[in-house]
C-alpha cells in the first residue's frame, strides 16, 4: 500500500489540516496553505476532509503507484496524467498499480493538492502528519518528499471515478488578487497617510514566498508616527517589545515590505503587526504566484466573519454534492 | 476594557488584571496587553493571566477558545470565530481575568546549560565586545555570571526569550538579519538572550553555542524550557561542546538532567 517517489518536483510536502494548540511552544499549525483545495480533493476520493495529501509547489512530482487507488488534484492548475493520459482537475480519477502519475506545466495558481484514496499514512507528530521541516515534524521523516521515498497509504473507501466539483464551486486566484485586511494591534504606530497608502497602493508578490510567510513589494514605504521607543524594543521604529503573531498577521520589517505570515508562521517576535489578512483569504494566498499584482482591502470584523461563513457554506455545498 | 486601535502604547504603569486592554489581531485572535514593558513584573502578570485563561478554558468556561499564547508583556488568545462571537469571548476572558487574583505558584526549575564561547562558534563576539567597549572575556564573564529568567517561548519551536542582560551587554538587533543562524547559537539582543534551537534566519548577535537540544517531538513536553524557568550558563571548551552534542544526538545524555535546582 505505497507509492514511490521517482521525482519529488520542486517542493512537495505531506500536509493535512495541521496541528493546532502548540503555538505557545513556537510550533505553528502548518497544514495545507490552501485548506479549501485539500478538503475538496479529499472529499472527491472519499477520504476524511482532514486526511493527509500532497502539496506540490509550482511543479508536480512523478509518482509510481504500487496499489490501485483513486486520485484527485485541486488548487493550482497543474494538469495530471496517468501513464501519459491527461486527467481532469477537481475530479476523481483511477490509477492502477504499476502506473505513473505525472503533471504538466503549471498553468495557474501556485500549489496543487493531490489526494489519494486512503490518505497518506506516515507517522503523525503531535496529532498531525503535516510537514514542518524546521522542527523535523510530520512529513516523510520530518522533511519534504525525496526521490526513492516509499510513501505509505491507508485503507481507502470505494468511490466512483468521475466525481467532480462543479466549476462554479471551484476557487482559484484572480488577478489582481484582493486580500481583505483587518487593521489592528499596532495600526496606531503608522501615520494616517501611510495607512491610506497601504490600501491604495498596488503591491506585487515577491519571489520570497514560502509556507512561513509571503512578502509583498512595490508600495510606498510605511511612515511611522513619531513616538519614543519603549525600552526593550529595538531602535528601528518597526520594532516592538516582542509580542505574539498570528496566522495572517502582517509585519513590515524596516517599514518597507509587508510580510503576511502563513501556516508555518513564527509565533512571535519584535516586529510590529499592522493588522491581519482575514482567515477566509488565507487559502488564496497559497495560490499566489510571484509578481501577482495584489491589493489589500480594508474590511470590518463583521465583513471578515461573513466571508468566513461564505467559505464554510461553499464547502458545505461541495460536501453535499459529493455525499 | 476597550479595543484601542489608535491610542499609543497602553498604560506605562502596572495595572490590575481587571483593567486590561484588548487589541484585535485579525478575525480569530486578539492580544491582551498586561504591562507597559517587559521584565519580572510583566512575566509574573503574563504567567498569572495565562494560567487563569487556560484553566478556565479547560473547564469549559471560555467556549471557542483555541489557544492562549504568551509573550513578554501580553498574551494572545486564538479562538474559532464560527464557534463564538468576539464580544462574547472578550467578555468571558475579561471576567476570568478580573476574578482570579491569586498568584501562580508553579515549580520553578533552574537549568545549568553548557555554553561554548570559543571564537569559532561565536561569530559576533569580538565585534560585540568592541562595540560594548569590553574584552571578549569580559562579555563572556558577564553572560556566565547571571541567572536568566525565561520570559517566553516562541518565534521558533522551543526558542527561549530570556532576560535580563546586564546593562553593559545590551546591543540593538542587527540592521541586516542573517539568513542563516546555526542551530545552537547563543545570541543577545537588547535586554534579552536566547538559544536558537534550529538553523533559521535571525537578527540577534551571536556570542556562543549551546550543544543541548531544546526541542523534541518525542518528549512529553516537546520544548525543554518553559516560561518562568531560570537558566545559567557554564562555559565549556570547543572540544567538549562537540562531544556533548554527539552524546545528546546519540541519546547517551538526557537534557532533562540539566536541572540543577527546583523551587
Amino acid at each position: 500500500m505505497t507509492f514511490k517517489v521517482i521525482n519529488p518536483g520542486l517542493l512537495t510536502t505531506i500536509q493535512d489540516l495541521g496541528r493546532p494548540g502548540y503555538f505557545h511552544l513556537g510550533i505553528p499549525i502548518s497544514g495545507a496553505m490552501d485548506r479549501f483545495a485539500l478538503r475538496a480533493a479529499n472529499l472527491l476520493v472519499g477520504n476524511d476532509e482532514g486526511a493527509a495529501g500532497l502539496e506540490a509547489v509550482f511543479m508536480g512530482p512523478l509518482l509510481e503507484f504500487e496499489v490501485d487507488a483513486m486520485v484527485a488534484v485541486t488548487g493550482a492548475i497543474l494538469p495530471p496524467r496517468v501513464d501519459g493520459e491527461e486527467q481532469p482537475l477537481w475530479t476523481a480519477f483511477p490509477i492502477k498499480a504499476g502506473q505513473s502519475l505525472t503533471f504538466d506545466y503549471l498553468k495557474g495558481g501556485a500549489r496543487a493538492y493531490i489526494a489519494i484514496s486512503g490518505g497518506i499514512a506516515t507517522k503523525p507528530h503531535l496529532g498531525s502528519r503535516s510537514t514542518y521541516p524546521i522542527g523535523s515534524l510530520g512529513g516523510f521523516d520530518g522533511r519534504p518528499l525525496a526521490t526513492g521515498d516509499m510513501v505509505p497509504l491507508g485503507e481507502g473507501k470505494t468511490v466512483k471515478a468521475g466525481r467532480t466539483v462543479a466549476e462554479a464551486l471551484r476557487r482559484g486566484p484572480g488577478s489582481p488578487a484582493e486580500l481583505r485586511v483587518l487593521p489592528g494591534l499596532y495600526w496606531h504606530l503608522i501615520t494616517e497617510r501611510a495607512g491610506k497608502a497601504f490600501f491604495d497602493d498596488e503591491w506585487k508578490v515577491a519571489p520570497e514566498a514560502d509556507r512561513m510567510g509571503v512578502r509583498f513589494r512595490g508600495g510606498q514605504p510605511i511612515e511611522f508616527a513619531p513616538r519614543e521607543q519603549p525600552f526593550g524594543a529595538g531602535s528601528d521604529p518597526s520594532n516592538i517589545v516582542d509580542g505574539c503573531y498570528s496566522y495572517g498577521s502582517i509585519q513590515v520589517p524596516g517599514g518597507s515590505e509587508p510580510i503576511v505570515l502563513h501556516r508555518d508562521a513564527v509565533s512571535g517576535g519584535g516586529y510590529f503587526t499592522l493588522g491581519a489578512v482575514v482567515s477566509a483569504d488565507m487559502d488564496l494566498i497559497g495560490q499566489l504566484q510571484p509578481h501577482t499584482p495584489t491589493r489589500f482591502v480594508r474590511v470590518t470584523l463583521e465583513e471578515a466573519l461573513t466571508a468566513r461563513r461564505d467559505r464554510a457554506a461553499l464547502l458545505a455545498r461541495i460536501r453535499e454534492d459529493l455525499s | 476594557m476597550s479595543f484601542q486601535n489608535d491610542s499609543l502604547d497602553p498604560t506605562e504603569e502596572d495595572h490590575p488584571l481587571e483593567s486590561v486592554t484588548l487589541r484585535p489581531l485579525g478575525d480569530s485572535a486578539f492580544t491582551i496587553d498586561l504591562a507597559g514593558d517587559m521584565g519580572e513584573e510583566a512575566t509574573r502578570r503574563v504567567a498569572q493571566a495565562t494560567t487563569l485563561l487556560r484553566t478556565a478554558a479547560e473547564s469549559g468556561h471560555i467556549p471557542g477558545l483555541v489557544e492562549v499564547v504568551r509573550a513578554l508583556r501580553s498574551v494572545t488568545v486564538h479562538y474559532d470565530p464560527l464557534a463564538t462571537r468576539r464580544a462574547v469571548i472578550e467578555a468571558s476572558v475579561t471576567e476570568v481575568l478580573a476574578k482570579g487574583a491569586e498568584d501562580v505558584d508553579g515549580v520553578e526549575r533552574q537549568w545549568l546549560l553548557p555554553a561554548c564561547y570559543d571564537p569559532a562558534l561565536a561569530p559576533d563576539l569580538e565585534e560585540a565586545a568592541r562595540t560594548l567597549d569590553l574584552s571578549p572575556d569580559e562579555v563572556v564573564a558577564r553572560h556566565v555570571g547571571r541567572v536568566f529568567r525565561v520570559h517566553m517561548i516562541g518565534f521558533l519551536p522551543g526558542f527561549p526569550f530570556m532576560g535580563d542582560l546586564p546593562e553593559g551587554l545590551r546591543l540593538p538587533r542587527r540592521a541586516e538579519p542573517r539568513t542563516r543562524v546555526p542551530a545552537g547559537s547563543i545570541a543577545i539582543a537588547d535586554r534579552m538572550t536566547a538559544i536558537y534551537p534550529w538553523e533559521s534566519p535571525g537578527g540577534w548577535t551571536l556570542i556562543g553555542s549551546c550543544p543541548v537540544p531544546l526541542f523534541s517531538a518525542a518528549w512529553e513536553r516537546p520544548a525543554l524550557l518553559t516560561a518562568a524557568d531560570r537558566v545559567r550558563f557554564e562555559p565549556v571548551s570547543a572540544s567538549e561542546v562537540k562531544a556533548l552534542a554527539g552524546d545528546y544526538a546519540a541519546g547517551r545524555r538526557d537534557p532533562h538532567d540539566l536541572v540543577e535546582a527546583r523551587s
